[in-house]
């Protein structure tokens, strides 16, 4: 952007025409696909139908719309419609506890270090800069081979897998909202009231909680947004790779059980595949109209 | 001189973090529960596994195996697969998976800006008109369409379904160029669909802010025909953050590419990562990553510096 005083000169007249496009469409289909993913997510164990580790062995691979499996069954007999809920489960809670706790985390290290400023500052950035120096999928891959260690003869649990994945989404989500949150904080730190605030006599927590807080919490939000679709393509690409969930327990599981049975029920492969990009997709939409409001509230002032 | 003193004002920082990053690395793969060289080869007598603790500088503290670990990659020993029945160099894998991965990129990069430029021209032209409302809706899905689900849902439509092409592997170029091509199609496509659409609105968005700049309504004016406008006076000086970009990108496709290579089957260096992880080989995980963070660092840094020494509009704005 060499130019930034043409742009936002020209933008009232057009502006508001694209934010109602936006929201009319993209906004309205991602947020039915969101609520309908969580609503599975969260209700899904009680939702009626078939088990998703329960194997049916007299239907084996099955295509969609059959009468006792609505989106037909794996080569193992699995429903995929249950899969589906349950991975609904893993996949997004997976992916929203790790954006939830690394981004508080990321956000809370980033905002002190704009406020603190000084050495604090300098080594967050360089610890930052260390973390974003490797492709957050190979740090999660190599934290997540060293964390989740098992031979064969003691497999690591479903359950332990889970945690130790969280855990390698949290360090990876870490420097992303955190850096976002400093630079964001860097520039609400410097403005006038915060500094009307600090000759008040205002204790430096209270000022990042009431005045800087508040002011830098919708870019992280609108990140955050982002961040869920790229931690569920990562959780996805781990389990792909084969050191992520396994046992079909999630959608990018899912994808990893049903890749070799590609030409037999190619629906083990599209479904998940398809609920993994509408669910990432819809994300970033949402990411992008929280972004957009962002921007209109911040030309207001 | 300028330039020199910029270089060397990045060098010391990016420096730093590479050594840090490795060290931290090599303290990762020392935090494995157990021997790790009985990790590395299970079933071998002590003997063995002693000689291969010696040799990687397992059999010494952290700082000392990370020292090892440094000087041989300094001096050109990466390393050693260590396997059941032998041991591979890891330098020699490297130079055959390297090339495959950065001509898969190479690809995809070429790809995704011939998709992207006509196309973020013309949207940019037409601003608000059908064709940029269709494009930027299009564009917006496909964006953050992931590269998995994209190179799953291609492999089951054009091998599998209509078999066009082999769902997986790989032919040298050199060997046979055609089916080199072929089979190179569809992770190239799945690569690249995501870039193509980010490219898109990123031109799109510099193009529209050029087209309202003065010496545009010139040029046009003196009855320049619309495309020689659009090329000459628009798209040169609007490629510079496209291109920037896509230099960016480099490194984290090489993340990219290890989902690719994996689903695909090509001998590139992320499927290298995937086998070696597989494997248990710690040594050789550790050398690939960290090569895979030292080139995306130092791609970075040169990308930065180049940035400021070509377009002096941001060695302004900095300074």
């Amino acid at each position: 952007m060499p130019e930034n005083s043409t742009p936002v000169i020209e933008t009232p007249a057009e502006e508001p025409q694209v934010k109602k496009k936006r929201k009319s469409i993209g906004f309205y289909l991602a947020s039915v696909w969101i609520f309908f993913v969580l609503f599975l997510a969260t209700f899904g164990p009680w939702l009626p139908g078939p088990a998703w580790d329960e194997s049916f062995y007299d239907s084996l691979g099955v295509s969609p719309f059959h009468h006792s499996h609505i989106l037909g069954t794996t080569m193992d007999g699995y429903d995929m419609w249950a899969g589906l809920q349950h991975g609904a489960r893993i996949s997004i809670f997976v992916s929203l506890i790790a954006v939830l706790i690394g981004g508080s985390i990321g956000s809370f290290v980033g905002i002190t270090a704009a406020y603190f400023r000084g050495k604090y500052d300098l080594i967050v950035t360089m610890i930052f800069n260390i973390m974003l120096s490797i492709p957050n999928l190979v740090l999660s891959l190599a934290l997540l081979s060293v964390l989740a260690y098992s031979d064969e003869a003691h497999p690591a649990s479903l359950a332990r897998r889970v945690v130790v994945l969280i855990i390698s989404l949290i360090i990876v989500i870490i420097p992303i909202l955190g850096r976002i949150a400093r630079g964001s904080a860097l520039q609400w730190g410097s403005r006038e009231f915060v500094l009307a605030s600090k000759s008040m006599g205002s204790k430096n927590f209270f000022i990042i909680r009431k005045h800087i807080l508040p002011n830098v919490a919708p870019a992280i939000l609108a990140i955050g947004f982002l961040a869920v679709g790229s931690v569920i393509i990562v959780e996805g690409s781990l389990a792909l790779l084969g050191i992520g969930i396994p046992g079909g327990a999630s959608w990018g599981s899912m994808l990893a059980n049903g890749r070799g049975n590609i030409e037999f029920s190619p629906h083990e492969v599209y479904l998940p595949a398809l609920f993994i990009a509408f669910t990432v997709i819809a994300f970033n939409w949402f990411g992008d109209y929280v972004r957009v409001q962002l921007d209109k509230r911040e030309s207001k002032i | 001189m300028n330039i020199a003193r910029q270089f060397l004002r990045r060098l010391v920082p990016m420096i730093a973090i590479v050594v840090i990053a490795t060290f931290l690395l090599s303290l990762l793969m020392r935090l494995l529960p157990g021997d790790p060289a009985a990790i590395m080869v299970p079933n071998s007598p002590q003997e063995v596994r002693d000689q291969i603790a010696h040799e990687t500088g397992l059999d010494r503290g952290l700082l000392g195996y990370y020292w090892k670990w440094l000087s041989g990659v300094l001096t050109g020993h990466f390393g050693k697969y260590y396997l059941n029945g032998g041991s591979r160099e890891i330098s020699t894998v490297i130079k055959d998976t390297l090339p495959i991965t950065l001509l898969l990129i190479l690809y995809a990069q070429i790809v995704a800006l011939v998709i992207a430029i006509p196309l973020g021209l013309v949207s940019a032209y037409k601003e608000g008109k059908r064709f940029d409302k269709i494009a930027s809706a299009v564009l917006f899905t496909t964006v953050s369409f992931p590269g998995f689900a994209l190179a799953l849902i291609f492999s089951l439509i054009f091998a599998v379904k209509l078999g066009w092409v082999d769902p997986i592997g790989y032919v040298h170029p050199t060997e046979n160029f055609g089916e080199h091509i072929k089979l190179m199609i569809l992770p190239v496509m799945s690569l690249a669909l995501g870039l193509a659409s980010g490219y898109t609105r990123l031109l799109r968005t510099d193009v529209i802010a050029t087209l309202k700049d003065d010496y545009v309504t010139m040029a046009a004016s003196k009855g320049i025909s619309n495309r020689r406008v659009l090329w000459r006076h628009v798209f040169r000086p609007s490629s510079t953050t496209l291109l920037t970009s896509a230099a960016l990108n480099m490194g984290g496709l090489i993340g990219g590419t290890i989902v690719i290579e994996t689903i695909f089957v090509i001998p590139g260096i992320g499927f290298e990562i995937f086998y070696s992880i597989g494997a248990r080989q710690i040594v050789a995980m550790q050398t690939l990553i960290a090569l895979i963070a030292i080139g995306y660092v130092f791609f970075n840094t040169m990308v930065d510096l180049l940035t400021q020494i070509t377009d002096p509009r941001t060695r302004e704005r900095r300074a």
